[in-house]
């Protein structure tokens, strides 16, 4: 027997924590540098252990009341227990939902303000004191310096803004800038055009042009953009290089600037949080006013514009640059070669065996799966009879309906009821008519092995309303359990249906000689937490026990015209399924074929979403 | 005779049996419909000129081709007209084997079927006649008293007076007032005329 032995769980010390509040999603970039920064030096601080917790607000895509209040209610419930030490908000949305949400959140728990600009903190009317952080201020000249310096031909600066609020304080703000940058090259404002207008002027630019901008949340025609989305138009279009001063411009095709970098953010947070944690008083921290920009650059636009790649600082970040192996680490590259090339001779003879495997692999995927198709295609031929009828009926009707009413309306006599119902008909009819053809053609299309979320109790019933007019052409019963409840399943909707019908077939080959009683086909679906059986019983001739191992092997069949490959194709696209197949014989006479699918595990969201 | 005809309509598939019973009516036949072949068996026969469109293929219960043996067997005459949404040979061989008078697929056209119904109806007003006929003939031959009926069978083997007097152990006179009477009460003008309905009789003993 083994004995529990108590830990001294109050000996050890608590742990310190901090929660990092992110108004954006977990992958963003600019929030994936900030943490690794953030973790790293929060770890090389020399303070005992310190938690790390995140969240993220999700901005904007989830920007409303409700959302925010659902979640100030999870955080509040989440942090009960266990409250952090200090909260860090990085954005300005983070600090905006904290500083409302505070009293009911961590009252009293210290914030750290992360990637704040100073014109959002001046906008507030004053912070708490113990909300304290380095804000963060765009550098619109140092940009537009760094442009000039790197086309030193340009003659004509472009800038362009935009027709919001904001919008108009940056080009405020521009405007005050510009007279600097006279001297150097003429300077033209594209303020508050409408996006045609100012797209059609930058696809014209002369060569000796470069443009800067802060991008735009709303042009000329009051038409909205986020600042990325309307700087990513203009990269699309221009023929001049542009520059802006955030970071989040890199990779629309904006060539850079001078703009503030995540990871800095992420240090600088760092230390104010371990300075708290050391028990510094928040009004005691010294801080630098603002944070410094770092130059950011998109490779593949220094090569497009053709810049002086030595004029690149060392310091900039680039971007969309895969440094080399030589580059990264010369001398343990020219160590490692030979011992690879080694190597590589003994790997390239495997990834050739591997590869012929493969090739081999996908030739009999692709066999099976024409296979497949084949076997639909004759399928639909033996059903041809029965799926005549099934159009056959409605278009009899149509046809009916139509003779009627123009017979009624030689006849002249009032009959606009009659003649209502009749076109209510004609239509129905219609439909049901459009209906088998559109089943019919979902099982005839040669389509991709799909693998997607769909209900196998509607599969069925679609299956079994093909089937009925074939069962009622043959004579045969054929009773259908579905379930009321949906039973969903990943994989091929098509195919899974071609398993069912042949299963049905088989049955009513079996009962076709068999006595107007025992001409029954019973088709059953049932499901439970894990997986959907469908059963297909018959209480045909049944199947010989000698036989019964070899019914799923290929080319065996009973049946004088049998193929043979019905139930191997069946057990093929079952297996496919992380399925299974498998024969019950029915003591005393006829059998049973059930198929197992595993069922998909799926979110409501996910099952309101499918077809 | 003088009655207008009825068109039975046996269709499982309430949407045509519908749209059929529409079209017919346009056409101005009196129709009435049927949704299985039980219910058109369940329900009483008018004795009235007609006849039956009778879907082939229907589930549960008779199919068309036993509705309409089980029809024949009871004598009801009605003449079929066949409509199929499957057409397929073997079934529509069969059911003009067994007296359809005709076999249509669906969907068939107004003129088409309308048609085959009147074809259907004729073919229906000459067996009722002919039933009348057959019933008036039975009728009269009842009406024999058995010396009369001694007399015809006579008579129709060919036997000359004097030898039918001779087995009937009557006299030659009576045989001549008899004869005349049979002669009479079957509405015939000769011999020849009472052979011929001898062997109308004999045609309507053996199907009888």
């Amino acid at each position: 027997m083994l004995t529990m032995v108590g830990l001294p769980v109050a000996a050890v010390a608590k742990a310190r924590s901090v929660l990092v509040l992110y108004a954006f999603g977990r992958l963003l970039p600019a929030n994936i540098e900030f943490d690794r920064a953030f973790r790293e030096a929060i770890s090389t601080t020399g303070l005992p252990p310190v938690s790390v917790f995140d969240e993220f607000l999700d901005q904007p895509r989830f920007a409303n009341e409700t959302n925010a209040r659902v979640l100030a209610r999870y955080l509040r419930d989440k942090y009960a227990s266990q409250p952090p030490d200090i909260v860090v908000v990085a954005a300005s949305e983070a600090l905006l939902f904290l500083l409302q949400h505070r009293t009911e959140l961590f009252p009293r728990v210290p914030v750290v303000h992360a990637a704040v600009s100073r014109s959002v903190l001046d906008s507030l009317a004053s912070l708490p004191a113990d909300v304290v952080g380095v804000p963060i201020e765009y550098d619109f000249s140092g940009t537009i310096e760094q442009a000039l310096r790197w086309h030193p031909q340009a003659r004509r600066l472009l800038i362009v803004t935009g027709s919001s609020t904001s919008d108009r304080r940056f080009e405020a703000r521009l405007r005050a800038e510009a007279p600097r940058f006279r001297s150097r090259a003429a300077v033209e404002f594209l303020a508050g055009l409408p996006t045609d207008v100012l797209l059609q002027r930058l696809a014209e630019l002369p060569r000796d042009s470069v443009v800067f901008t802060t991008g735009y949340f709303e042009d000329g025609d009051g038409r909205e953009f986020t600042p990325r989305s309307s700087a990513e138009a203009m990269a699309r279009v221009a023929s001049a290089p542009i520059y802006g001063p955030f970071d989040t411009f890199i990779g629309t095709g904006v060539v850079g600037g001078r703009v503030p970098s995540f990871a800095d953010m992420g240090r600088q947070s760092a230390e104010i949080v371990s300075a708290l944690l050391a028990g510094v008083e928040p009004g005691a921290l010294r801080l630098p006013p603002v944070m410094p920009n770092a130059l950011a650059v998109d490779w593949r636009q220094v090569r497009r514009w053709r810049i002086d790649e030595n004029m690149i600082p060392v310091a900039a970040r680039v971007h969309f640059r895969d440094p080399t192996l030589l580059e990264e680490h010369g001398g343990i590259v020219l160590a490692a070669t030979s011992v690879l090339l080694l190597q590589a001779l003994l790997i390239g003879w495997l990834v050739f065996e591997r590869r012929r495997r493969r090739l081999a692999e996908q030739a009999t995927q692709k066999q099976r799966f024409e296979l497949a198709h084949a076997s639909r295609l004759a399928v639909v031929g033996e059903l041809s009879a029965s799926i005549a009828h099934q159009i056959n009926q409605p278009l009899g009707a149509i046809l009916a309906n139509a003779e009627a009413a123009e017979l009624m309306l030689e006849s002249g006599g009032d009959c606009r009821d009659e003649l209502q119902r009749i076109l209510s008909d004609i239509r129905q009819d219609d439909l049901r008519a459009g209906e088998v053809i559109r089943h019919l053609r979902s099982l005839l299309e040669k389509h991709e092995c799909e693998r997607h979320l769909f209900a196998l109790d509607a599969a069925a019933r679609d299956v079994a309303s093909l089937l009925q007019a074939e069962a009622r052409r043959r004579r045969i019963g054929l009773e259908v359990r579905l379930p009321n409840t949906p039973a969903w399943v990943l994989g091929d909707r098509v195919q899974i249906q071609q398993v069912m019908i042949n299963l049905i077939l088989n049955a009513m080959d079996a009962v076709a000689e068999a006595t107007a009683s025992r001409r029954a086909v019973v088709f059953t679906l049932d499901s439970d937490a894990g997986s959907a059986t469908v059963t297909v019983r018959d209480h045909g001739h049944g199947i010989p026990p000698q036989d019964q191992p070899r019914i799923f092997d290929s080319f065996f069949s009973t049946k004088e015209k049998g193929m043979g490959l019905g139930l191997a194709i069946a057990r093929s696209i079952v297996e496919t399924h992380a399925g299974r197949i498998w024969l019950d014989p029915i003591v005393g006479e006829g059998a049973a074929f059930c198929v197992e699918l595993p069922l998909a595990v799926v979110a409501e969201e996910a099952r309101a979403g499918s077809p | 005779m003088s009655e207008a005809p009825l068109v039975h309509v046996v269709d499982d598939d309430d949407s045509l049996r519908t749209a059929l019973l529409r079209l017919l009516g346009a056409a101005g036949y009196e129709a009435r419909g049927y949704a299985s072949a039980g219910d058109f068996l369940l329900q009483p026969l008018p004795d009235r000129p007609g006849c039956l469109l009778l879907d082939l293929n229907m589930p549960g219960g008779p199919s068309g081709l036993e509705l309409q043996a089980a029809l024949r067997r009871q004598g009801v005459a009605l003449p079929v007209v066949f409509l199929t949404g499957y057409g397929d040979v073997a079934s529509s061989v069969r059911a003009l084997q067994t007296g359809a008078v005709d076999f249509l697929s669906k969907p068939v056209e107004g003129e088409t079927l309308l048609k085959a119904l009147q074809r259907a109806l004729s073919r229906d007003a000459r067996a009722r006649q002919a039933r009348a006929q057959a019933a008036e003939l039975t009728a009269r031959f009842a009406s024999l008293s058995s010396r009369e009926r001694q007399v015809f069978d006579r008579v129709v083997m060919g036997s000359l007076n004097k030898l039918i007097a001779f087995e009937l152990a009557i006299s030659e006179r009576t045989v001549k007032a008899l004869r005349a009477q049979v002669m009479h009460k079957l509405g015939a003008h000769s011999v020849a005329d009472l052979g011929r309905l001898a062997e109308r009789l004999r045609q309507l003993a053996k199907d009888g």
